[in-house]
């Protein structure tokens, strides 16, 4: 559905993005990340059509991203999508589904369904005077007037509360089972962990790292394993619940870890698996830190392992 | 797909953008409309409805204006004197019982006495009032302003007088002559009347009769006061309508309509007394009706253009199916629409015809288009009143001072108001004279319009780059190889002809001496400036190899552009202008107006000219802006040089 080759975009002497290639599958849900200025927006705005290549090529639906044809097919969300606070929710997508050329009625049933869907309240009251949520859903409405095959959407739950995240990253994901093709970006990994179906990380106009969020663990993760036992062994430090922990990287440790606790008479109590986040292996990638904190509903405990916890009886 | 289909797809694609185009001016005069909330609307709509009304009416009642000069002189007058009604009619005196006693004690100022009849001796030989003043600076006020009354009391009196020949004895018509047609030597019969309106004979005759005149001012003015005080009464309406009658044209012929005269001063024919200077107070009006209002009109422009950047709103359409041009269609539309309608309210309140309009709409599209370029370069707000203010301050100026000269100087033309003046005087206008006023706007208006469509995207709308830049970015935006730069220097030929008329219009001023080699440096530096500038933005932006090949084929095709562009001022010739002196030297260079024989020569010449200055520009521009601007001025020198040969060859 979309493919970028040799995509290059220079300003001056400063290369925002340089020899970007991936493909993207009908259906797919598919995740740019990387630090402020690694050229993400600038990728996104070039699919779209907003800013020309300085080379490469990017089709999007089969058109060239430049063709004003391609439009037709593509739904974009901005970072920023300030709309016109004195028109309604109705009346502004109209405006847009004008623009597009969508008949009167196929118009009037489609703003009306996505915004049931998107549990859009206060049709007709004023945008200047709506929540940010609400401005935000509205602009998701927008992008989706036109019923197009591409949507393009650049941080969507950016600034929003948990609550209208949550709501926004589920719409995007059920935009999967309505076969849309979505390019999403964010600054925030657990959102681009829990929505996309492949990713590319990008820093410095390149990208650094491509594939599935597993396929990225596998090839730049370091998997550890926290293996718990009910006797002091070499290599165990004493945890609070008396126990005793030692941090391998391999099952064969593991194993080794479990022989010798037999010997010394004791049991492995608990294995749990580590894996490394994609905040984590983009921090490893780009030596950077990200940029925003996570919400409440992404936090989970960091410090303690919680995937992958088996009994002992189920150890191999 | 045969033709049939190609049409028709064609005609439908020309529809839907037709309908795109309509969607977003609807909208768009919706948002502008919607800024304005509900009670500010009001208040403005009660505001002009009160003002309207209390200056309708003060105007209607002649209260306009409770001067506090009213009553301020007591004069000691009888009830049966004529002199009566003088002071009545005068808002600065008021009648008092004539009483010597309260001259003395200072409860009059003045004292109107009888009339003293001549004698046969030395003294005056006319009848004498008696007037007399109370001692002190009040009592000499009061008698001015005596004498004022009576002078102004007798004038409409004589205006009512139905033997014409009687009220006015002597009637001189003026003619004013266009400085090109006047020559060394005073012509024919226009030359006696200029002649005659010469500063030095005006003065010396009038004010031998004014001196007289004031010095019998209490004396002649009784006589003819007493020949037919009557009542006074009646007004100036009933002059026009004596003008029937065969007696001379007071307020008839030519420029003489009282719309005129309230207009353009003065008026042409009458007395001598009733005829004043020409003063511009027409071209003053209308620059004040027509242009004020596109002051509004602008501003609200300016800023639905700049608010679009600002807020990042304008996205969202160019992601739309929308060609950009569209967009700046759609949005334009309602401004123009208003700017169109308020100029044809205003040319039917002032008796101007479909022409007024067809003058006055290029103006209003030139204000649109610079303004929407400036907003497109603006990088705030207040950025943004600086670029309205200029263009309001350099369009006015442009439109106004050249029609202050309408009889005056065919260089009055370069401004459309100039034809509003003509059709309001009567004057006809031809179909030349309305190309060569309103051909620079016109066109201005499309090339204005194209640099700013140029940078209606992305990565110039949403931008912090400086002013310069994006001056460059928009004249970038238009090129796209070595035929393009010909192009775009043709398409600055209005600018060129704009600069170079107002310099036209501003240096004939000066003694012939220093003008002509002014006007000659100044238009070669405008040429080469007009020629090279996009062929350095091309440069800058690394659109072409920065090769020395590149540069002079740049040059070539610049200079090219602007040879064949230039053919077009042949309009001029149309117009006249090449007649005055400055016009020659302005437009002959350019190889106007020249006889057959050295035409080819100076065909050719030209077109060297342009091409070779182009190429030493362009060989400074490959480099860097510091060599750009040494090039420039080596490029004017060069160009200035030709231009003082051509005209001391064939000047």
């Amino acid at each position: 559905m979309i493919e970028v080759s040799g995509l290059r975009k220079t300003y001056g002497d400063f290369a925002a993005v340089v020899d970007s290639k991936f493909e993207i599958d009908r259906g797919e849900i598919f995740g740019v990340v990387g630090p402020n200025g690694a050229g993400k927006t600038t990728t996104l705005k070039m699919l779209a059509g907003l800013i020309e290549p300085t080379a490469g090529t990017a089709t999007v639906a089969g058109y060239d991203a430049g063709d004003p044809e391609m439009r037709h097919q593509l739904g974009f969300l901005p970072e920023e999508s300030p709309l016109y606070e004195d028109m309604t929710a109705r009346s502004y997508l109209r405006f847009f589904a004008d623009l597009y050329d969508v008949p009167h009625e196929v118009a009037r049933d489609r703003i009306e369904s996505t915004l049931d869907r998107l549990d859009l309240e206060y049709r007709d009251r004023r945008l200047g005077d709506v929540s940010k949520g609400m401005k935000r859903k509205v602009a998701i409405a927008r992008s989706l007037v036109n019923d197009p095959d591409v949507l393009i959407y650049d941080e969507p739950a950016s600034g929003l509360d948990p609550l209208t995240t949550n709501s926004v990253l589920e719409f995007t994901e059920e935009l999967r089972e309505d076969d849309k093709t979505v390019i999403f970006s964010a600054h925030n990994l657990y959102h681009v962990e829990s929505v996309c179906d492949r990713v590319v990380i990008m820093n410095e106009g390149r990208i650094i790292a491509r594939g599935s969020v597993a396929d990225i663990r596998d090839q730049y993760g370091d998997t550890t394993y926290h293996v718990y036992s009910d006797t002091a062994l070499d290599g165990t430090d004493p945890t609070a619940d008396g126990r005793h922990r030692a941090v391998v990287e391999t099952m064969a440790e593991v194993e080794a870890i479990q022989a010798a606790a037999t010997d010394a008479g004791g049991s492995v109590t608990d294995i749990r698996t580590d894996e490394p986040s994609l905040e984590s292996i983009f921090l490893e990638l780009t030596g950077q830190q990200m940029p925003s904190p996570r919400t409440a509903t992404d936090t989970e405990p960091a410090s303690e392992p919680t995937t992958d916890q088996h009994e002992v009886e189920d150890a191999p | 797909m045969t033709r049939v289909d190609r049409l028709r797809t064609r005609l439908a694609t020309a529809g839907r953008r037709l309908r795109r185009i309509a969607r977003i001016a609807r909208w768009e005069l919706g948002q502008s409309t919607s800024s304005y909330n509900r009670r500010t609307l009001a208040v403005i709509a009660v505001l002009v409805v009160v003002v309207a009304s209390v200056g309708t009416s003060a105007v209607a009642l002649g209260v306009a204006s409770p001067s506090p000069n009213t009553d301020i002189y007591r004069v000691g007058v009888a009830d049966n004197s004529p002199y009566t009604a003088v002071i009545d009619d005068h808002a600065s005196l008021t009648a008092r019982p004539p009483d010597r006693t309260a001259l003395a004690t200072g409860e009059i100022d003045l004292l109107i006495g009888g009339v003293r009849q001549p004698t046969a001796g030395p003294g005056p030989r006319s009848p004498t009032l008696l007037v007399e003043p109370a001692d002190g600076e009040k009592g000499d006020a009061a008698l001015t302003a005596f004498r004022s009354a009576v002078q102004s009391y007798n004038d409409r009196a004589m205006a009512l007088e139905p033997n014409r020949t009687a009220a006015y004895p002597v009637v001189v018509e003026l003619q004013y002559i266009p400085q090109s047609t006047l020559g060394p030597a005073a012509p024919t019969n226009a030359g006696n009347l200029t002649g005659d309106d010469t500063p030095g004979d005006d003065a010396d005759s009038d004010d031998g009769t004014d001196t007289d005149a004031n010095d019998t001012d209490t004396n002649g003015t009784a006589g003819n006061v007493d020949g037919g005080p009557a009542s006074g009464s009646g007004d100036n309406t009933t002059a026009t309508d004596n003008t029937d009658s065969d007696a001379p044209p007071v307020a008839d012929g030519g420029g003489g309509s009282l719309l005129d005269r309230a207009l353009f001063g003065g008026g042409t024919s009458g007395s001598p007394a009733e005829i004043q200077p020409p003063f511009p107070f027409g071209s003053l009006l209308l620059a004040f009706l027509f242009l004020v209002p596109m002051n509004f009109v602008i501003q609200s422009y300016g800023s639905s253009v700049l608010n679009e950047r600002i807020s990042r709103r304008g996205e969202l359409l160019l992601v739309a199916p929308v060609e950009r041009l569209d967009i700046v269609a759609g949005k334009t539309l309602p401004y123009a629409a208003i700017a169109v309608a308020t100029t044809a309210i205003i040319a039917a309140a002032i008796g101007g015809s479909l022409l007024s309009v067809a003058a006055v709409v290029p103006i209003a599209m030139t204000f649109l288009a610079a303004t929407f370029l400036g907003a497109m370069f603006a990088r705030s707000f207040k950025e943004l009143t600086f670029v309205t203010i200029t263009i309001t301050v350099f369009l006015t100026s442009y439109v106004f001072i050249p029609s202050i000269f309408t009889n005056v100087t065919p260089i009055a033309l370069i401004s459309p108001l100039t034809l509003v003046v003509m059709e309001l005087q009567g004057e006809a206008v031809t179909l030349g004279s309305y190309l060569f006023s309103t051909g620079p706007f016109y066109t201005s208006t499309a090339v204005l319009f194209l640099l700013g469509t140029g940078v209606y995207r992305e990565e110039d709308m949403f931008s912090q780059k400086p002013v310069p830049l994006k001056f460059l970015d928009a004249l970038d935006a238009r090129l796209s190889g070595i035929r393009s730069v010909g192009v775009l220097t043709a398409l600055f030929l209005p600018f060129v002809f704009i600069a170079e008329l107002l310099a036209i219009a501003v240096l004939f001023v000066l003694p012939i001496e220093v003008s002509i080699p002014l006007i000659l440096v100044v238009i070669a530096a405008v040429e080469e400036v007009a020629k090279s500038v996009h062929v350095f933005a091309g440069f800058e932006s690394d659109r072409f190899d920065r090769s020395v090949r590149t540069a002079l084929l740049l040059g070539i095709a610049s200079g090219i552009g602007f040879f064949v562009a230039e053919k077009f001022t042949v309009v001029a010739q149309l117009v006249g202008l090449p007649n005055l002196q400055l016009g020659e030297a302005a437009l002959q260079p350019a190889g106007i107006g020249i006889t057959p024989s050295t035409s080819l020569l100076l065909l050719a010449g030209p077109l060297v000219l342009h091409t070779v200055t182009t190429g030493v520009a362009a060989l400074g521009a490959r480099k860097n802006l510091w060599w750009y601007l040494v090039s420039l001025v080596a490029a004017t020198v060069i160009h200035a040089a030709y231009n003082f040969g051509v005209v001391t060859l064939y000047g």
